[in-house]
This record gives structure tokens, sequence and C-alpha cells, in this order.
């Protein structure tokens, strides 16, 4: 890799008891663009965001953000890191609006100061200007005064990548974005995930490979908390160890 | 999670102004002082229950330490009225904030079990020190100083003017109430109840922010405790019983939790209810126990959810009348 | 401090440990199982004292009292879930919470108004009455009694847990309840069963109390936050840690009950602050 990886693990390795969840992933994001997370169920991939984002401990490795060593930091330490999460299952504030979602998710990065707290919520006029541009860029301008809870799942996986946006990272982890969606719906996500990214350096896990291979620069592939293969999607789709992973026992 | 506007806003207060004007005449005196008292203290439980959902069982603790503490003030060292309000909101803020540490490093059942346990301590060492507090039979000779500020100095010594008073002294804690749910820490807060591994993973300590809240709940505690204290000149051990703690989780489960006139309509509720029963019947904790029975098996979100629904249900029903009117 | 007199707080530390223990593995299935912390364990407890001396009074004695307060609060704990708190499982956990707190009020309340509010005190029976010479010090029988009562119970108590099939159901619910739903066992009907089961040991402990400290009507609020001391120090979810957390906390009261007895209650926190301050998870708890 030429330039600095904006993300690095260091030889990885998350235990829970005698299951290796993780084991030795080491893996490089290069900044700007969108870097694949892959493999059959059960790789490990959403425990290495887990530990990525300081929600399990490591048992050993480093993980480096902008040459930083940032392991082990408490998961609300991240967003403050440069770091957002986007999670697998809809994570949302379900009572409040689209718009006091993102408004909370992006006053943690922007107000959260100890004058700020004397004033209401309704007089941040600027931080209201950025949350309703957040909440336009993801598309859900119609559903601003909307409750979560009564958003479509298709609506609210977008909300939870919004979430994401509201802290201005620099990084975004995204946990299965097209999970649960309908093709329009995954054609639609595919396509804000690549207006998002050159602005964000974006690291997501997937299953659908039409979307893994028209969206990704580089690619890695785990199976049984190791990595396999990483590289260019064109090298990707030709590499056996990928379809032997992915196939099994079919071979 | 709407706001209501400036309108009804105005209206509101309109209304609870009028019933605080209204109080002491529907109810004994002292009983209506003793609403706005728990009231106050209620507040507090809200912001920690229905706010922020943490379940505190022991907001007696604060409650009896800012009594015993603004009594000892009033009685050893002759303070004035202020400071003796502010010894005990004072006293309930630091328990709070040592009680509250440790209580909070685990969620839900832990915090729970902790707060009650706390609470039985200092019930524990309230009831042995008797030098201090006076045992079961009380702190005595608490006085009620004047009200002064600056040159002018109002007495307080009959229970009009001390309603006067007491009832002031909740407007005022009840608007910084307000302006505390309706800044960014009141959302915060309420992020943390609907979701705490987002509060999180969008920035939010919400360790920090659970202990900031439970602090000051301590100290609403706290401060209503002296004003107990200076209700009757004296500290009962029962301030600080976890009967008490059970009165007041009533009171916000009765009035409605997570909205800020809830607190008001089940302090009202209790001691009207307490009142009522008391006349007929001494056991009191067999009345409160059936309540939270009945309240938890049948009217799961207090008297201010049944009042919606109630106004819902008759709403849906001319709808549905309407509807059927223009059918037929 | 003299010998006899610390040695014998020590052993009265490990009877009324080995109560705790029990009312602590009691709380902790439920706790476990329900995800309720049970406010009405300690009226449990004192229903259990309560119904043994009234059934000491007859023809069997304390024998008697001992198995009807067992099976009489089990079978009342098994009425409270049926009841009441199967009622609340979509809820809130708060609520049902509170419904376990307003029945301790009630149940108290009962308590007054069958056997009056005023203390009673009680013999053991004649055959564990009197001392037993350990040399260093006379120590009671009863006491001896109950140690080696409550150390039978914990052990059959960990034998069934561990060795029966249905005490893998149980542990299996506390693990995982969905997953333990999802496998066909029916859990509604383990939830009720591990319910009363622990009402059961509540009312036991009450039951072998009864003898050392006497009946009082708030004898249930007063050991109530002691368990929830036992439960939270010895680990959530952790039945090995409730007992070694519930004999700790049983001879730290009666040690400074000899050394400073206003403060004995009190230090019983301080050790539960310093042991949670040190370690978050408990003695013997995961995560």
């Amino acid at each position: 890799m030429s330039v600095e990886p904006i993300l690095r693990t260091d030889d990885l390795v998350c235990d829970f008891g005698s299951l290796r969840a993780v084991d030795h992933v080491s893996l490089a994001v290069a900044p700007g663009g969108v870097h694949c997370v892959i493999g059959p169920n059960a790789a490990g991939k959403s425990t290495l965001f887990n530990l990525i984002s300081g929600e399990v401990p490591a048992t050993a490795g480093r993980v480096v953000f902008e040459g930083r060593d940032v392991t082990g930091l408490p998961p609300h330490r991240l967003p403050h890191v440069g770091i957002a999460r986007c999670f697998q299952r809809n994570t949302l504030f379900p009572r409040f609006t689209v718009f006091e979602n993102v408004w909370v998710a992006a006053f943690a990065r922007a107000g959260a100061r100890a004058p700020a707290f004397v004033r209401r919520v309704g007089e941040f006029g600027e931080l209201g200007e950025r949350v309703r541009g957040i909440i336009a860029e993801v598309g859900l301008e119609a559903k601003t005064e909307a409750r979560a809870e009564t958003l479509s799942h298709g609506q609210q996986r977008l909300l939870e990548i919004a979430l994401g946006l509201a802290g201005a990272p620099k990084l975004l982890l995204l946990d299965e974005p097209t999970q649960g969606l309908s093709p329009e719906a995954t054609q639609r996500m595919t396509q804000l995930v690549r207006r998002l990214a050159g602005r964000y350096t974006i690291l997501l896990i997937e299953h659908k490979m039409d979307v893994v291979m028209s969206i990704s620069d580089w690619i890695t592939v785990m199976s049984f908390g190791q990595v396999i293969a990483a590289g260019a999607p064109a090298e990707i789709r030709r590499d056996p160890a990928v379809r032997r992973a992915y196939l099994g026992a079919r071979g | 999670m709407a706001r209501p506007g400036r309108q009804r806003s105005l209206r509101h207060l309109a209304a609870l102004l009028a019933f605080a004007a209204a109080l002491p005449f529907a109810v004994r005196p002292v009983v209506a002082v003793e609403i706005w008292i728990f009231a106050i203290a209620a507040m507090g439980l809200n912001l920690i229950f229905g706010y922020t959902g943490m379940l505190s069982f022991g907001q007696a603790t604060f409650f009896g330490l800012g009594a015993y503490a603004g009594g000892l003030l009033l009685v050893h060292f002759q303070v004035p009225l202020f400071a003796a309000l502010a010894g005990g909101a004072l006293a309930g803020a630091l328990a709070a904030a040592a009680i509250g540490y440790l209580c909070i490093q685990r969620a839900g059942t832990y915090f729970i079990m902790l707060t009650f346990g706390f609470n039985q301590m200092f019930y524990f060492i309230a009831y042995k020190w008797t030098a201090l507090t006076g045992g079961d039979d009380g702190l005595p000779n608490v006085p009620r100083p004047p009200a002064t500020l600056g040159a002018a100095s109002i007495p307080l010594n009959t229970t009009v003017r001390y309603y006067i008073f007491v009832t002031v002294v909740f407007f005022v804690l009840f608007a910084a109430m307000q302006r505390i749910v309706e800044s960014p820490l009141g959302m915060i807060l309420q992020a943390i109840r609907e979701r705490p591994e987002r509060a999180a993973a969008v920035g939010y300590n919400t360790k920090l922010y659970r202990w900031i809240a439970f602090v000051i709940a301590g100290a609403y505690a706290g401060l209503a405790g002296v004003l107990y204290g200076m209700m009757f000149g004296i500290v009962p051990l029962d301030a600080i019983s976890f009967i008490t703690s059970g009165d007041m989780v009533f009171m916000v489960l009765i009035g409605g939790v997570g909205n800020l006139y809830g607190p008001i309509l089940g302090a009202t509720g209790l001691k009207w209810l307490s009142e009522v029963v008391s006349v007929l019947w001494k056991r009191w904790p067999m009345i409160l126990g059936a309540a939270l029975v009945i309240v938890v098996l049948f009217l799961r979100g207090g008297l201010v959810e049944a009042w919606v629904r109630a106004r819902g249900a008759v709403a849906a029903r001319r709808a549905a009348r309407g509807a059927g009117a223009e059918a037929a | 401090m003299n010998l006899p007199l610390f040695v014998g707080a020590i052993l009265n530390g490990l009877a009324t440990g080995g109560i705790y223990a029990l009312m602590g593995v009691g709380l902790s299935v439920i706790l476990g199982l329900l995800n309720l912390p049970n406010f009405a364990h300690g009226a449990l407890y004192a229903v259990g004292a309560y119904l043994c001396y009234a059934a000491a009074a007859g023809p069997f004695g304390f024998w008697a009292g001992i198995v009807a307060a067992t099976l009489g609060v089990a079978a009342l704990g098994g009425l409270i879930e049926l009841l009441g708190v199967r009622r609340l499982y979509g809820s809130h956990p708060d609520y049902v919470l509170l419904l376990t707190f307003g029945l301790s009020l009630m149940l108290t309340e009962v308590i007054i108004l069958v056997w009056g509010p005023i203390g009673i005190t009680f013999q053991p029976p004649p055959i564990l009455a009197g001392g037993v010479d350990l040399g260093v010090t006379v120590y009671p029988k009863y006491r001896l009694a109950i140690l080696a009562a409550t150390l039978l119970l914990v052990l059959a108590t960990w034998l069934f847990l561990e060795r029966t099939r249905y005490g893998a159901i149980i542990r299996a619910g506390i693990e995982d309840r969905d997953m333990a739903s999802a496998l066909g066992i029916n859990i509604r009907r383990v939830f009720t069963v591990a319910f009363a089961a622990g009402a059961g040991l509540a009312g036991l402990g009450g039951a072998l109390m009864v003898p050392v400290r006497g009946l009082l009507p708030a004898m249930g609020s007063d050991i109530l936050p002691f368990a929830f001391v036992v439960v939270v120090l010895g680990g959530l979810g952790s039945l090995p840690g409730a007992i070694l957390a519930g004999m700790l906390v049983g001879v730290v009261q009666s040690v400074m009950t000899v050394i400073w007895a206003p403060g004995a209650d009190a230090s019983v926190f301080a050790l539960m602050s310093l042991g949670i301050a040190v370690l978050p998870q408990g003695l013997l708890g995961k995560r």
C-alpha cells in the first residue's frame, strides 16, 4: 500500500473462552476508499468490528487509527477519534424523531461542552442546519419529523447511516448496510455508499456479492476468524481459496 | 417526545398556579404543604426514572440525609433559611455523588438493588446513631427561620405562609427542571434511556450522564427533605425509610413517568389517598402495596397515560360515530 | 478482644452466613432466570419464619415448622409467579419489580394483622438446645446444626443444578433464555418452578433463623438488603459466588457486632462497596 493506511489492525486476536473468533487478523484500510470485509457466516467479521469499536476487548494485537493506538478504547470515545459505527441490527432511538436521532448524535461531537447545556434544544440553529443536511444526504427528508420506530426497515437502515455521519467521522464502519433490503432499496443504499466514498473512508461488511464487487476498492476475505485473501475485486473473484471458503465441502 | 408549544406551556402554567391556589382549600393545609414537598423529591426521581430510565429505590436516602443535615444546621448552628436549604441540597447531592458512583457501575437490576441496599444502610445508621438523629424519636426542635432576602425578612410562622413559601420554592425548582429537560442534557438522558448502546456509540459517556442525573435527583430530594423537617419542626426517622422511597416511586408511577407534571399529580394522588385512608385504617403500607400491585398489573402508564388514553378513546369514538353517520 | 468471643463470633457468622447464602442462591436463581430482583424475597423469608412458628405449635414441633415453611412459601411463590409475575413478561422489567415490592408490603402487613407487631422469641427444639464444648468456646448446638444444615442444603442445591437434567435446564435458561426456549423447553414452567424453589429457600431460611433471632414483622425488610448485597458481592449470575459472599457477609456482620455493634450493618455495605469497587463483576462473577 503506497499511502499510509487510515486504519490498521495488527495481529488482532479475540477469544471467547476457548473459541477463537478472530485469529491474528491484520488488515489495512486506505484512506478515502471503500474496503469490504466478506466471508461466510461466523467468519468473525462482526467481532472484528466490535474489536475496532471497543465493544469487545482484544485478547491480543492492536488497532491503530491515523497512527494512534486505539485498541481497547471504550465505545463512546470512538466518535471523538473519528470512527463511526453503524450496526448490523438497527440501533436507533425508537421514540425520537429522525431529526432528534441525528441531532443528538451530532451534538455529541459538535456541542457537548458545558455552556451549551444551558440553552434549549431548539436554539441551536447551525447544528439544526447540519442535521437537516445529513438527513437529506441519506434521502430521509420526507420523514424528518417521523418517529424512528414508525419507519420501514429500509428507512431505518438509512437512519442508521445518518447516525454514523452525524459525528463527522473520518472512517465509517458499516455492518451489512443492505441487510434485509429489497433489490431496489439495495440499489439505493449502494449508490449512497458510492456517494459517500471519497469524503469518508468506508469499511464495510457485506454478504451480497454483486454489491461487494460493484463498490469495493479493496476486499478482505475472512473465514473461521482468519484472513484468507485480500486484494482488488478482480483478484478476489478469481481466488480459489475464496471459492473454497464459500462453497465449503462442495469444493 | 413533542414539546408543547408556547401557548400550551402558558396554559399549563396557569392551570398549575390555579391548582396551587386552590389546594389548601381542598385538603388540610399541612397535607397541601407535604404535596409540594414530595412533588419536589418526585421531580428528581422522575428525572432519573422517567427520563433516564433508572429506577432508584432509595431516594429517601437523600431526602432523609438532606432533612437531617438541614435540621442539624438549624438546630445546632441556627443558620438562616436559605443556608439550611442549600445545606440539605448539598448533602443530598454529595451523598448521591458517592452512592451514585457505586450504583451506576452496571445497569438495571444491579442499580436498583444497590440503591435499596444503601437506603437500608443509612436507615440502620440513623436508627442507631440516636445522639445525632434521635433515632426512632426523630430530631426535634427544628426551627423555621424567616425568609430573608437582603433587607426584607418575612416570617414563616403560620402554615399558610409556609405553604406559600414551599409553593414558590417548588415553582422555582420546577422551572429549573423544565430547563434541564428541554436542554441537550435532557435529550441525552432520554437517548440513554431509549438505547444506551447507541448513545455510547455516538459518543456519550453514558455512565457520566447517568451519574449527573442521579446527583441532580439527590439534590432535589435533599432540599425537599429540609422543607419536610421544617414542616412540623421534627425530622422523623421515616424520612429515610424505604417506605418513603416506595412512596416516591409510586408517585412517579401513578403520575405518569417521563413528563413534567407527573410528579405533581402523583404527589397529590398519593397524599390525598393516604389522608383518606389513614382516617379509616392505620396500615398505610398495605394500601401502598396493594395500590402498587393494582397499578402495575392494570394501569401501566399511570394517571397521565390513563387520561391520555381516555381522551384518545373518546376522540376515537367521536370519529367512529362521525364516520358511521356519514356512511349511513 | 478475647479468643472465645472471637471464635464464637466467627462460628455465629458462618451459621447466619449459611442462611444468607441460601437467601442469595434463591435470589440469584430468580434473578438469573427471570431477570427479576425479587423485592418480595425478604417478605417470603418472614412468612416462612411465621409459618414455622405457627406449625411448631402443633404435634410435630419445630420439624413440622421447617417443612411447613419450605413447602408453604414455595407454594406461595409459585402462586405469585403464576398470577402476577407471569402477566408482566412482555413489559418493562421495572414493572415486575414493583409488583414484588408491592407484594412485600402486603405480606408484611398480613403478618402484622395475624401475629401482631411485637417481636416473638422462640426456643430451639430440646434436642438441639444447649451447647457443645469446642475447647476454645462453648458453642450453641443449634447454630452448629444450622451450619451443618446449610452446608448440606448448599451441597444439595449444587448437586441438583450441576448433576440433574432439570438443573441443567435451569442453568441453560439462566445462560440464554431464548435459546433454551427455542430448544423446546417449556420455559414458562421452568420459571414457575424456579420462582417457587427460590421462594422455598427463602422460607426455609426464615424458619431456620427463628430460634436464632426470633420473629419480627420487619425481619423481611431487614434481611432483604443483605440478600441483595450477597448477590451483588458474589457476582450476578454466580451461584458459588452467592454462597461465598453469603458466608463472608455473615462473618463480617457477626465479628463487627462484637467489635463495635452500631457499625455492624454498615460494615456489610462497606464490604460490598469495597468489593465492587475493586471487582466490579463481583467475587466470582463473569463479564
